[in-house]
């Protein structure tokens, strides 16, 4: 069925056309039609990968920012891993201000990326409030930074918890992804130097979910930790 | 000598003509065999995939979960579990394999195509419009017959439908007739309709996405979970709704639902089942619908914040006998379905019960105990004390029974939706310190799947059926029932039941062939159907005064020399009824 038909020459009329294949050389009987499966394959590429109408830029003023020379230590690096300077960010609040981490220098603080759909967030989120209301004179700040959802959805369950520390807008991901985190809740605890204490991956009630008392732990875990950071 | 030098040269030539491996790959991809084994390898292939069980999606990627998911297919295929996953067997849509079979495929039907399309489109525009005198002896179509002595002529006749040219040498004259000359390249249309579809098939495998969203009403979820995913979006889910017929036949779910992305509402729509909502290339499909989910709010009353607010899917189904109570003078002192509160089993028995009071302050204990592998719940009733008229009562389904001066019926036996909720606050009475627990929640008098528990978020209080009501057990040593936003304080926590809510699952998927997959069938079935109800038809007419011939060509279907035949009757040939049939040629 595949014969090379050119050699013997074609009939007068040929009865059988729709089966001749003829060896045109290797461009066009191998090249061409490789190219047509490509250019297919490229108007493929392109409906698949084309950037979408949908996709929202954000506002790219908010993000991660420079720290202050200021405020940078001879020999520490910025990275958001335990005993770095913590990378700075500016971000919109959800009562429609800014908050810059940097601003915070000589303050405790907690930083705490969060989601409503997150269940772990949620169950964590009352310990925050507690510590926020205790510690807060002592100069503990948290900022509680809302990885990509709407103010609509994040306001009700801000007043409902009782949420009075800053909840931070992170629209683009972009801090989240500055701060590398690989899931939620993650919890930075920085001190008064701006230097990452510690990082709390996962829920804060993990590993302590099989006590009695999880909760009354995990408050002393959390409460130990805070602590640290106001030294 | 020199003869057989050039003899020996074209052996040589032939010889490097073979040995070319561009040459040999043309050959390859142009052998109708190859294609065909490679369709029936990936025939097999996708049997076995339907066949052999298919790592979910959800565990694909996820070491841990697919090495839990391969120890249970161990149970199945045993020592042969291991070798079948090294080979793809579990996952064959996914395969290097499977992938290469596919794009070999494409490259064998494009290669195919484009080595056939010169001769075919030579055929098409520049046809042989004259032939020798030998094919009307040797044409697989061909017919003759003598002149008529009246009517219109083969020519005119055959310009009703035909393109016809015409040649004239002395006395003969030759027609060339073409009819649906461009049918010929529907074989194209038809081979690139399936270069189409296998490269949707090959997009949908290697791009495809598919999650699958549990979401209750008023609450959200990502599609991704992956938090910063370059395209992550929450679905909001306003309103889910299921409607029934009489029967509990299902009539529509339907999702109101908001799409969030980048921190802001994207789009609002409605998906059903068959029309999903479509954002950013992602669709958004009614997957499935649950009815029974029950807000909870827990807040501490020291502060006022909440410390729990969550939506319960009450998955589980715990038993609820109807049960009816009678006086002696016959009058009704219950007709309840109970949602049972006090929970004891064994390895031998099960056992729901709950303590009811009738309007006459009798305190009777009544529940369902079923023993270890009988389907059969029966009802028992047992009143505190040991007088001879306390009732003590085992009753089946449907009987009834007198004692302690009361007729007790065993109406029937339904469910409550049910779940046990772990890390559920605790008043600081119920647990040191304050912390959480489990707890189990019953919703009785659910309204299910009626207009009114699916036209909003929250369920009427006047509901037809009742309103429904959330039984929590384990806050305190009694249970507490609460109805559509009832509260009750213990301790310093106060816990709301805000109302019966529905859930939705959402499948989100995003897969592009889908268009693909359109186009390539409109093609397919538009080059079929020229190939088949359109073929082309071409014929020569050697026209001389003793005899004419007629020879043509015309796809398979075509009985040409019965339409040669009809032809030449059409043009006043009289002609036998037998004349005409197909012969061999």
């Amino acid at each position: 069925m595949s014969e090379d038909r050119q050699a013997s020459g074609p009939p007068e009329v040929e009865e059988t056309v729709q089966r001749r294949r003829v060896w045109r050389g290797p461009w066009r009987s191998l090249v061409f039609p490789l190219l047509v499966v490509a250019a297919i394959a490229a108007a493929i590429w392109w409906l698949e990968y084309r950037p979408d109408s949908g996709s929202f830029a954000g506002d790219v003023r908010y993000g991660p920012v420079e720290l202050p020379a200021v405020l940078m230590a001879p020999g520490m690096e910025v990275s958001p891993k335990a005993g770095s300077l913590a990378p700075d960010f500016l971000l919109e609040t959800l009562d429609g201000g800014e908050v810059r981490l940097s601003d915070l220098r000589g303050k405790g603080v907690i930083v705490n990326l969060w989601a409503t759909w997150c269940g772990p967030c949620r169950k964590e989120m009352p310990q925050f409030v507690a510590a926020y209301d205790r510690y807060q004179e002592e100069g503990l700040e948290i900022i509680a930074v809302n990885v990509q959802e709407s103010r609509s959805i994040i306001r009700p369950f801000v007043e409902d918890f009782g949420i009075d520390f800053p909840v931070a807008l992170d629209r683009r991901g972009a801090v989240s992804d500055e701060y590398r985190i690989i899931g939620l809740p993650t919890t930075y605890f920085i001190d008064r130097d701006g230097v990452v204490r510690e990082v709390f991956q996962g829920p804060f009630l993990e590993g302590l979910q099989d006590t009695q008392v999880q909760g009354a732990i995990a408050e002393d875990e959390l409460t130990r930790r805070i602590e640290e950071i106001l030294e | 000598m020199a003869e057989q030098d050039t003899l020996r040269g074209v052996g040589w030539l032939r010889l490097a003509r073979e040995l070319d491996p561009l040459r040999a790959t043309w050959r390859l991809f142009t052998n109708v065999r190859w294609a065909i084994g490679i369709i029936a390898f990936l025939a097999l292939a996708s049997l076995l995939g339907v066949v052999v069980p298919q790592v979910p999606a959800g565990v694909r990627g996820d070491a841990a979960a697919e090495a839990d998911w391969l120890a249970v297919q161990e149970d199945r295929f045993g020592f042969l579990t291991d070798p079948m996953n090294h080979v793809g067997l579990f996952d064959v849509f996914h395969t290097y394999w499977f992938v290469y079979a596919l794009g070999l495929l494409v490259v064998s039907v494009a290669v195919c195509t484009v080595s056939r399309f010169p001769s075919i489109w030579r055929a098409v525009t520049s046809p042989s419009k004259r032939v020798s005198d030998a094919y009307f002896a040797s044409a697989r179509h061909r017919f003759d017959y003598a002149p008529p002595a009246a009517g219109p002529g083969l020519e005119a006749v055959l310009r009703r439908r035909y393109a016809v040219e015409r040649y004239q040498e002395g006395d003969t004259l030759y027609l060339f007739a073409d009819r649906f000359r461009l049918a010929q390249l529907a074989t194209f249309v038809s081979h690139l309709a399936l270069v189409v579809l296998l490269a949707a098939a090959l997009v949908s495998r290697l791009s495809g996405f598919s999650n699958g969203l549990v979401i209750a009403e008023g609450a959200s979820e990502p599609v991704f979970l992956e938090p910063t995913h370059p395209d992550q979006m929450q679905v909001q889910l306003v309103d889910a709704v299921g409607r029934f017929s009489l029967q509990g036949e299902p009539l529509e779910y339907r999702s109101d639902l908001v799409i969030h992305q980048g921190g802001q509402e994207a789009k609002r729509c409605t998906t059903t089942v068959n029309s999903p909502c479509s954002y950013n290339g992602y669709r958004f499909h009614q997957a499935a619908y649950f009815g029974f989910g029950a807000d909870i709010r827990v807040r501490d009353l020291s502060s006022g914040n909440v410390v729990y607010r969550e939506t319960e899917a009450l998955s589980d189904t715990l038993p609820s006998p109807r049960v009816t109570v009678r006086d002696g003078d016959g009058d009704l002192l219950l007709d309840e379905a109970l949602v049972l509160t006090d929970v004891l089993s064994s390895d031998e028995f099960s056992y729901y019960g709950r303590v009811v009071t009738l309007e006459d302050g009798r305190v009777l204990i009544i529940g369902t105990s079923r023993t270890v592998g009988s389907d059969e719940w029966q009802l028992a009733v047992f009143e505190p004390g040991d007088g001879e008229d306390t009732v003590r009562l085992l009753l089946r389904e449907g009987e009834s029974a007198r004692a302690g001066g009361l007729e007790f019926t065993y109406v029937g036996l339904g469910g409550v939706p049910a779940a046990f909720v772990s890390d559920f606050p605790l008043p600081p009475a119920a647990s040191a310190g304050g912390s959480s627990g489990e707890v189990l929640l019953e919703m009785g008098n659910v309204v299910y799947g009626s207009d009114e528990a699916s036209a909003g978020t929250a369920v009427p209080v006047d509901a037809a059926s009742g309103s429904p009501e959330l039984t929590i057990v384990g806050l305190q040593p009694q249970a507490v029932s609460l109805g559509p936003g009832e509260s009750v304080e213990i301790g310093e926590y106060e816990y709301s039941f805000l109302g019966q809510r529905e859930f939705a699952g959402i499948q989100v998927r995003k897969d592009r062939s889908d268009y693909l997959v359109w186009i390539g069938a409109g093609m397919l079935i538009a080059g079929l159907l020229v190939t088949f109800w359109v073929p082309q038809r071409r014929l020569w007419a050697k026209i001389t005064p003793a005899r004419i011939y007629l020879a043509g060509q015309a796809g398979h279907l075509v009985d040409f020399r019965r339409e040669m035949a009809e032809l030449a009757r059409q043009a006043g040939a009289e002609l036998d009824e037998a004349e005409g049939q197909e012969s061999d040629g």
